[in-house]
């Protein structure tokens, strides 16, 4: 059973939509700005990707923003009965924020993802199964393939993938206790690579049974996910559990590494991350392929960051074009001939992987097919 | 099928299988890494900073993993899926209220790195070398039964050899060993028709195990 990517839509702060997220990539210039959202916080930075013409209601969280108006060209036209899947890392957190801020104890409990769900479910009108994954920075590429195979197993012919997180004080405080936050915008694969920059975005991606693989429809696959258990927080330096997730996403696709054109990396810019991901790129091909992260355009975007990397990847599989690294300016030694200052034409591309990692020592890769050639 | 059932709860712990090895014991108090030896099998670092939903989702996973009878050598291939209504939503608050105690300009790394769902079974892994799949899972609609049953389709996919799941908070763990084996599941049975508690559950396990 083939799984296309049957619509999708995203907002980055790039803006609303795909083109804009792709045009942004191949303009080369960043969508992170100096923010005073925390100004008076002292952090290690203040950099993020805010989506500039957010319009948050009142009392609502920037993630629900965001989706009301991404979602809204399904409201009403969804079946009803489509199975849906959200992707967070830590629900509508602003909740949390506030219950403690303004000593209202009760509200601590909407920042439960469930609760995400369900605001989701009634926008919507969905009323079959509806289920939250989480898992770290990986949390929508596992959603995908949790999708995939509720399609691939004939539970339903067609599932709603939903992934948000936003820049919030909660999450900004602790990636800066833990020092991993650059003070410029982020340069993934870059030699003077200083950290991350944490940024907010949604996607959605339908997902559904496709008989006739066609141009232009992109499938999923195969996928592969494992786990380090190494450290809570580090990756293993030795990267075999994300080298083992790409030939488990090989493997199910029946394909080899070397039959991939080119790979959407996680590339957060800290300096262990991208070093990881280079080890398990280096090991699993017979030489360079082309690699692209849009952290240093979007910064980190969290639990919507495997899916915005697979539409990306998608787009650049239909144009022959992988887009630049953004903010790459002298690339590390391990990563020459692999990750680009330019966009690369790569022209007929049917095959691309996309990997994604976490804390928790989580990885995960999806394999992209592209239309017939799949 | 479900091949061991395993729970920890502040009163009392236990297994139980379908293959009749089933026990229950009063628990021993979780203070100190040497506490919980004889459960996990050996010392963890790090043990004594975990929170109190950690260490009862340890000891129960790797009291599942022992009675399940895998293969050792499977380790590498099992993952771990978890769930539960609140999620990290406990770890989330303590975050964020000692963040603000300290002035809004510094938090503990300690405390950020448990809060996200899949937290205290990223240390499970850690502690038991499991490297399969790691995620939390939640159903809105009977959410335990389907956990139990994302984690058979996880090892169906081939993604693994088998799976825990772990159904969890504050109070019990409730940690289930689910591979591909074919079998009648009467537990899986049992599971579908439940709303409980992680600590209605490892209760209704306790009662089970001392009738049988």
């Amino acid at each position: 059973m083939n799984v296309a990517i049957a619509q999708s839509d995203v907002v980055t702060a790039y803006g609303w939509g795909l083109d804009a997220l792709w045009d942004g990539l191949l303009s080369n210039e960043t969508a992170i700005r100096a923010t005073d959202r925390f100004a008076e916080r002292g952090f290690l930075s203040n950099q993020a990707a805010i989506i500039p013409d957010l319009e948050v209601q009142g009392g609502e969280s920037r993630s629900m923003a965001m989706l009301r108006r991404l979602l809204l060209p399904l409201v009403a036209k969804i079946d009803p009965s489509t199975p849906l899947i959200l992707a967070t890392t830590v629900g509508e957190i602003e909740y949390v924020e506030a219950a403690i801020l303004t000593d209202r104890p009760e509200l601590a409990a909407e920042a439960r993802p469930q609760v995400l769900l369900r605001r989701i479910k009634q926008m919507l009108g969905l009323r079959g199964p509806a289920t939250v994954v989480s898992s770290a920075c990986a949390s929508s590429a596992i959603a995908i393939s949790r999708a995939a195979s509720v399609i691939r197993h004939g539970d339903a012919r067609r599932v709603l993938v939903i992934a948000c997180d936003s820049v919030s004080e909660f999450v900004y405080s602790g990636f800066s206790t833990l020092l991993s936050l650059c003070d410029g915008p982020a340069r993934p694969f870059d030699a003077q690579r200083g950290g991350l920059t944490l940024g907010e975005g949604a996607a959605w991606a339908l997902l559904a049974a496709d008989e006739s693989p066609r141009e232009g429809v992109f499938s999923i696959l195969g996928w592969g996910s494992t786990t380090d258990a190494v450290h809570m927080t580090a990756p293993d330096r030795d990267a075999r559990g994300l080298s083992r997730a790409i030939a488990k996403a090989c493997a199910m696709a029946g394909k080899t590494v070397d039959e991939i054109s080119f790979i959407a990396a996680h590339g957060t810019a800290t300096l262990y991350s991208d070093a990881m991901e280079l080890v398990a790129l280096r090991g699993a091909t017979q030489g360079p392929k082309p690699i692209f992260s849009v952290k240093g355009g979007i910064g980190h975007t969290l639990a919507s960051a495997g899916l915005v990397q697979i539409l990306v990847a998608a787009r650049a599989m239909s144009v022959g074009i992988v887009p630049p690294t953004v903010g790459l300016q002298v690339p590390d030694p391990s990563a020459v001939d692999w990750a680009h200052k330019t966009s690369v034409r790569i022209g007929r591309a049917p095959l691309a992987l996309s990997i994604s990692s976490g804390f928790g020592g989580v990885n995960t890769a999806v394999l992209l097919g592209g239309g017939d050639q799949s | 099928m479900i091949r061991a059932i395993a729970w920890f709860c502040a009163d009392h712990h236990g297994v139980f299988t379908p293959a009749g090895e089933s026990w229950q014991r009063p628990s021993p108090a979780l203070s100190t890494s040497a506490s919980a030896v004889k459960l996990i099998g050996r010392p963890v670092n790090y043990f004594s900073r975990m929170t109190t939903e950690a260490r009862f989702c340890l000891c129960a996973a790797s009291m599942a993993l022992k009675a399940s009878r895998w293969p050792e050598s499977r380790g590498a291939e099992i993952g771990v899926a978890s769930g539960g209504c609140d999620g990290c939503l406990a770890a989330d608050q303590e975050y964020f209220r000692d963040y603000v105690a300290s002035g809004r300009t510094l938090g503990r790394g300690n405390l950020f790195i448990y809060t996200l769902p899949t937290s205290v079974i990223g240390e499970v892994a850690i502690v038991l070398s499991l490297t399969g799949p790691c995620l939390f899972i939640h159903d809105e609609v009977r959410p335990l039964p389907s956990l139990a049953r994302h984690a058979q389709r996880i090892v169906a996919d081939g993604e693994a050899a088998g799976m825990l799941a772990l159904w969890s908070d504050p109070r019990a763990a409730v940690c289930m060993a689910v591979d591909a084996g074919a079998g009648e599941d009467k537990i899986f049975e049992l599971l579908s028709k439940s709303e409980a508690t992680p600590l209605q559950l490892a209760s209704g396990f306790q009662l089970m195990v001392q009738r049988a």
